[in-house]
């Protein structure tokens, strides 16, 4: 579709490489529109909001049509104008626009999708999404909808045209409809001796039918004059007709600022118009529908004796211009990386720190005074790897709220649907963890949002007679607990069924009885197939999730739990392992060992006297901390460190805390604080009890990270 | 039979590369495809509780990789560390295993028809686990299915029913 336009440039220039920026920067913005939109209150719109989603649609639209997609133009220019009258405040909010726009937005990204998967089949039709839109825009009136809504793009579709038409140019003399086809171009005669000459070429204008159309520009100079054309002409054309009345050299042709697509003002600045062409629009400037570079080219290329070498001269630069332009943009978005290659990244950068403390290790025994330069040297190198391998480990970490962001859009189309009201609170959004991981729990997460809001949460009638607020509440919360990360889904709903469920069971020949556990009973909804919705909704109930939703998480050597009160409420956990997250970890020494313990799950260290230790009957100890009595674990004797040097002994507690509950550990010495990169053991090895995972130290050896939520429940049962 | 039936079928294609090692006495030969790379034996990170042949885990480039004696595992007479003692680090199906041996001897290649199968015997190793003897010239060698032997469950180095 990018054809229509080159043909205006009259070169061969090649658009697809900024297809990909094109794209990426539109489903940024749609991203951005779409959180605005869900965020925007209705009673009192703030202007800036407004402006802003405005914003979104018009740069969608400069870009779309600029790059020849039509159809994605056409729909954000319909957007653009309801998005228009509202921040004019000439219509007052209200949801259907929201849905309308939120709809569209969808319908832009699908088109998108289509254009950049470079597909050639007809297009989802857009026409009575454009309806809509334009019936809301002309103020809910059908009958004049119906005579705005613009003609549907034909296959093959006719050239698009430019957006800024649609504009109203005061400077234009004749505002006659443009064809389609038409390009706005302001056209620069001068300098001339007399200044006249350029008035005949309006007349070439009036002469010949179908040019277009033209208009004065004021200009600054004297010398010059400076036109607005409106015409479907190539620009080389133009010129061998201008060449009647001046010399080509003379002749100056750039886009109108508002076909540029970039500028907010298309009203024909003249300001804009007479800043020469390559300064002013950055990146737009080089696309197609701006054929300024060429024109330049072509002016130029009459005074050199070898014409084809000079084109071919400057349209390197021009696409050199652009690519200056496009990095400027780049800067302030993402770059996409295989994860392989962060991972390989990570590991280099360990390898590196462990040469690096063994080196600091070797240079110890050094004369500082004799190897001044080197000591120096290396004490650089020590802060450079630690701070290489800080930023380095965290490229792999994103929090939680990437994945949580995309559940209210989803909520507020599903309550829509079903007729219920919904609220959604997100706890924990910076709890951070693995990209790999975050990708992985989407999916059954969406799951789990999804059930709640269908089965869990009842209609508003429902809600008020069982004496609840109308509101359903969902909660999503992320947090790291004893050496895994544990995202819940909660809502205030309906609850599991104890006896639906068994009933169900019993249907479908399960062995289950009576004196089963709630918490087995809650574990029969992940059996394949099995669904106690009455009604098989189009959102859920066809049995096919839970068991899906089970099987990925275990897939990622997660569990699920369920915790549910019939009338109440349901909670479903989902506790994934940490396969490389990042925690700060403080070391405790235990004879010749090392362990890590989770810095966050430690509350004090203190040094222990004796008498404050007290046994109980089977010999367990307990240790009084201001006068609470918590369990004493001595990792001595559930790690089995053997004792080489028997003067030593453990005499420093631990105050951690897991779940609620506090014991004491007994070490030997606290060795320091520091990041870990946690690994799992179990990849190449087995779970080891009482560990969650385990390190690499700076001197290369492996350490144990402690499971402070396992050692908590050892000590308490 | 089923020894000849698992011989024949891992060495089909003929001739195949067998590293040898030894541990006391014996020699044993593993395929060396499974075989990542040998490296000196490094004090391992003690693991409590763990069956006293691994002798626990140690940093692998990035990765935590558990360390198996094979001669406490099979029983030698003696189990020295010091600086000949080698370590085989395996990488069978997405796991990697170091293995402690006295010494690796060479890289063999056997055709098929001087791989004899392994009579019934007692013995620590699991009949299942021996692909069969092979000769070369006065020599015994010991052909182990050492992935079948790692991932078996008295092992330990994979969570049992896992």
């Amino acid at each position: 579709m990018g054809e229509t336009y080159q043909e205006g440039a009259g070169a061969d220039f090649d658009l697809s490489q900024f297809y990909q920026i094109f794209f990426e920067e539109a489903g940024e913005n749609l991203d951005q529109m779409e959180h605005m939109l869900l965020d925007l209150d209705l009673e009192k719109a703030d202007d800036e909001e407004l402006n802003g989603i405005f914003r979104c649609a018009h740069s969608i639209k400069g870009g779309a049509a600029t790059f020849g997609f039509s159809d994605v133009a056409e729909l954000t220019h319909q957007m653009e104008s309801l998005l228009d009258r509202l921040r004019r405040h000439e219509l007052q909010p209200i949801p259907q626009m929201v849905d309308v726009l939120l709809e569209s937005a969808d319908a832009s990204r699908s088109l998108l999708a289509r254009h950049q998967a470079g597909a050639q089949d007809e297009a989802p039709s857009t026409a009575s999404l454009v309806r809509r839109i334009s019936e809301l825009a002309a103020g809910m009136v059908p009958a004049q909808g119906a005579s705005v809504e613009p003609p549907k793009p034909q296959s093959p579709p006719p050239p698009p045209p430019p957006p800024a038409m649609q504009a109203p140019s005061p400077v234009l003399a004749v505002a006659a409809p443009a064809p389609s086809g038409a390009r706005r171009l302001e056209v620069r005669i001068g300098p001339l001796d007399r200044v006249e000459q350029a008035e005949a070429i309006k007349e070439l204008f009036r002469d010949i039918p179908g040019l277009g159309t033209i208009g004065d520009l004021p200009c600054d100079d004297a010398q010059m004059r400076l036109f607005a054309v409106e015409t479907s002409s190539t620009d080389s054309d133009l010129l061998d007709l201008f060449a009647f009345h001046v010399s080509k050299e003379q002749v100056r042709i750039t886009a109108a600022a508002g076909s540029a697509g970039g500028a907010e003002d298309a009203q024909g600045d003249a300001e804009v118009a007479v800043v020469p062409p390559g300064e002013a629009y950055g990146f737009f400037s080089n696309a197609p529908g701006a054929p300024a570079p060429e024109a330049v080219a072509q002016a130029q290329a009459l005074q050199a004796i070898e014409p084809a070498s000079v084109v071919t001269r400057i349209v390197p630069k021009a696409s050199a211009e652009a690519k200056a332009g496009s990095q400027a943009q780049m800067e302030s978005t993402t770059i996409r990386v295989d994860v392989k290659k962060v991972d390989q990244l990570i590991n280099l950068v360990g390898e590196l720190v462990i040469t690096q403390a063994m080196l600091a290790q070797n240079s110890l025994g050094l004369d500082s005074a004799e190897h001044q330069q080197l000591l120096a040297g290396l004490a650089d190198l020590d802060r450079n790897t630690r701070d290489l391998q800080e930023s380095v480990m965290s490229i792999r970490m994103i929090p939680m709220s990437i994945v949580f962001s995309r559940f209210p859009r989803m909520l507020r189309d599903l309550a829509n649907k079903l007729g219920k009201k919904v609220e959604m609170v997100t706890l924990g959004e910076a709890t951070e963890l693995d990209k790999g991981l975050v990708e992985k729990i989407t999916d059954p997460l969406t799951h789990l949002v999804r059930n709640s809001g269908d089965h869990g949460i009842e209609l508003p009638a429902e809600r008020l007679a069982k004496g609840k607020p109308e509101h359903g509440t969902i909660t999503l919360s992320a947090s790291h607990q004893g050496g895994s990360i544990v995202i819940e889904v909660k809502d205030d709903g309906r609850g599991l069924s104890r006896e639906k469920i068994l009933n169900k069971a019993r249907e479908r020949g399960m062995d289950v009885s009576d004196q089963m556990s709630d918490a087995d009973v809650w574990q029969l909804i992940f059996a394949p197939g099995f669904s106690t919705a009455e009604v098989v909704t189009d959102v859920s109930g066809r049995g096919v999730g839970m068991d899906v939703v089970k099987r990925n998480i275990a897939a990622l050597n997660g569990t699920v739990e369920v915790d549910s009160s019939e009338g109440y409420g349901t909670k479903v956990s989902v506790r994934l392992p940490l396969t490389l997250a990042i925690m700060d970890g403080m070391s405790v020494g235990v004879g010749e060992e090392v362990y890590i313990l989770p810095l966050s799950s430690v509350v004090e260290s203190f040094q222990v006297n004796a008498e404050d230790v007290n046994t109980v009957a089977q010999g367990s100890q307990l240790v009084k901390v201001r006068d609470e009595y918590m369990p004493v674990i001595a990792l001595e004797k559930i790690f089995q460190v053997p004792r080489f040097d028997l003067d030593k002994s453990s005499t420093i507690m631990v105050v951690v805390e897991a779940e609620g509950n506090r014991v004491a550990l007994l070490v030997d010495e606290l060795l320091g604080q520091h990041q870990v990169v946690v690994k799992n053991l179990e990849s190449n090895y087995r779970k080891v009890p009482n560990v969650s995972g385990a390190t690499i130290l700076g001197d290369g050896r492996v350490a144990l990270i402690l499971d402070i939520g396992g050692l908590v429940r050892r000590a308490r049962h | 039979m089923s020894v000849i039936g698992k011989t024949a079928d891992t060495a089909s294609s003929g001739a195949r590369e067998y590293l040898t090692f030894r541990l006391d006495q014996e020699e044993y030969g593993i395929d060396i495809l499974k075989v990542q790379e040998i490296r000196g034996y490094e004090p391992p990170t003690r693991i409590a509780h763990a069956p006293e042949f691994i002798k626990g885990v140690v940093n692998l480039r990035g990765t935590i990789i558990p360390i198996v004696d094979m001669r406490l595992k099979f029983n030698c007479a003696q189990a020295e560390y010091n600086t000949f003692t080698v370590v085989i680090i395996l990488n069978l199906r997405n796991r990697i295993v170091g293995i402690v041996v006295d010494s690796v001897s060479d890289v063999m290649e056997l055709a098929v028809d001087s791989i004899k199968a392994a009579p019934d015997i007692e013995s620590v190793i699991d009949n299942d686990c021996i692909l069969g003897l092979g000769s070369v010239g006065e020599r015994m060698l010991i052909l182990l299915d050492i992935e079948k032997l790692m991932s078996s469950v008295d092992m330990g180095l994979v969570a049992a029913g896992g």
